[in-house]
């Protein structure tokens, strides 16, 4: 259908950078005319035509598909977290997600509340959600292996993460190298994603949802609700099989040990500082240990020379 | 699968192993009320450096017990196993009349 703006003629007169060769200059018509693009990438050669709208790059396969959102909004997810969490999840009755979702929310609020003013409040944007196996798959195949060039002449919109490009560059077969997290993408799994590294927030999602020596639940007298037996029977049937924190892969210790760390990420920073301060300190010390062990052996030597000469 | 004669599931397994992947189809094919109605089911995750083969320990209502190594079998195999003896215990039940 052609637009229902009229458009004149003259006012879709395509404008050449370079003014030098009015020969180029090409006409769009109302027949081909969607919006007045501007023109990107002009050579002096040749204007090319956008043949798509801006809006609605081609991509791989079919864009408007519920298969083709949810892996954009796990690439968006892989991309924008840097705590991810991997839970396998059996059977769990949904009055059971819904009891662990509100002991999940209430124990990440009382973080919040302690840590009020130091850090940002980030308990809202913690969820549990269950994910498509297959499509988080191949999302984190596109996410790890597949990195948006500078545009061709084609235009910028051949690199977005659902083209047919990225899925040649991340396709399997054709490269070597292996995220840690494959053998872990089988089976009905779910995800706890963080939008920072907060070994607080951690520590309390894993304390809820798997409790551990480390990391022990709430007792009874302290939430009674916890203990109830739609907490209880959901707890049993999550099974948290690792974790992918800033592109690398943890497993169930190394997930317990990043949740332990003391003070969060301002405490790890504050250990590193003191342990680099040690060891330029202990250094030092080293270095002159020679020079004053012999100044303490001669200057008592001195002074037990000058006591026989007085006495 | 037939889960209605099984009081008692172990499975031990190391989850960045692709073998222990019948283990945990396994465990996703028990019902959602297994617990509820009496199933003991336990799992244990092995660390990411171990090499032990994942095992699935099984006991049946009349106290049969079944261990098998989850390592070579898939779990079409391991369904198969677990169903034979399930069966024959389903056809008991319905000999002796409930």
């Amino acid at each position: 259908m052609p637009p229902r703006i009229r458009l004149r003629p003259r006012a879709l007169h395509l404008r050449v950078s370079a003014p030098h060769s009015p020969l180029t200059h090409t006409y769009a018509s109302l027949a081909t005319a969607t919006t007045p693009a501007p023109a990107i990438h002009t050579s002096p050669e040749s204007v090319s035509i956008r043949r798509y709208p801006p809006t609605q790059p081609p991509s791989h396969k079919p864009p408007e598909t519920r298969k083709s959102q949810l892996h954009r909004q796990y690439q968006s997810l892989l991309r924008s977290s840097p705590l991810i969490l991997l839970f396998q999840h059996n059977n769990i009755l949904a009055v059971e997600w819904m009891s662990l979702r509100r002991e999940l929310a209430a124990a990440l609020q009382k973080v919040d509340a302690e840590l009020a003013g130091s850090q940002e409040p980030i308990a809202d944007e913690i969820k549990l959600q269950v994910i498509q196996t297959g499509i988080f798959a191949s999302a984190l195949d596109i996410v790890e292996y597949y990195d948006p060039v500078k545009p061709t002449l084609e235009g910028e919109d051949m690199v977005h993460g659902l083209s047919s490009r990225a899925y040649e560059i991340a396709q399997k077969r054709k490269r070597k190298l292996k995220s840690g997290l494959e053998p872990l993408l089988s089976g009905p799994l779910a995800v706890v994603a963080f939008p920072t590294v907060s070994p607080q927030h951690l520590k309390a999602v894993l304390s809820t949802i798997s409790p551990s020596k480390e990391f022990p639940a709430p007792k009874r007298k302290a939430n009674p609700e916890y203990h109830s037996l739609e907490v209880q029977g959901g707890l049993a049937k999550l099974m948290l099989l690792g974790a992918r924190v800033e592109g690398k892969v943890f497993d169930y210790e190394g997930t317990k040990w990043i949740g332990g760390i003391e003070g969060g990420l301002g405490g790890l920073r504050a250990q590193l500082v003191a342990m680099l301060q040690g060891v330029g300190a202990s250094l030092t010390g080293a270095l002159e240990g020679a020079s004053r062990s012999l100044y303490m052996t001669v200057e008592s030597r001195r002074m037990d020379m000058e006591e026989k000469e007085k006495g | 699968m037939i889960t209605r004669f099984l009081t008692d599931v172990r499975v031990k397994f190391n989850p960045f192993n692709r073998t222990s992947k019948s283990a945990r189809l396994f465990l996703s094919l028990l019902p959602p009320n297994a617990r509820a109605d009496g199933m003991k089911i336990e799992s244990q995750m092995l660390p990411r450096v171990s090499k032990e083969p994942a095992t699935l320990g099984v006991k049946f209502k009349d106290g049969k017990e079944m261990s098998l190594e989850l390592d070579k079998m898939r779990i079409t195999e391991v369904i198969e196993q677990v169903d034979r003896h399930s069966r024959g215990l389903a056809r008991k039940e319905e000999l002796s009349g409930n």
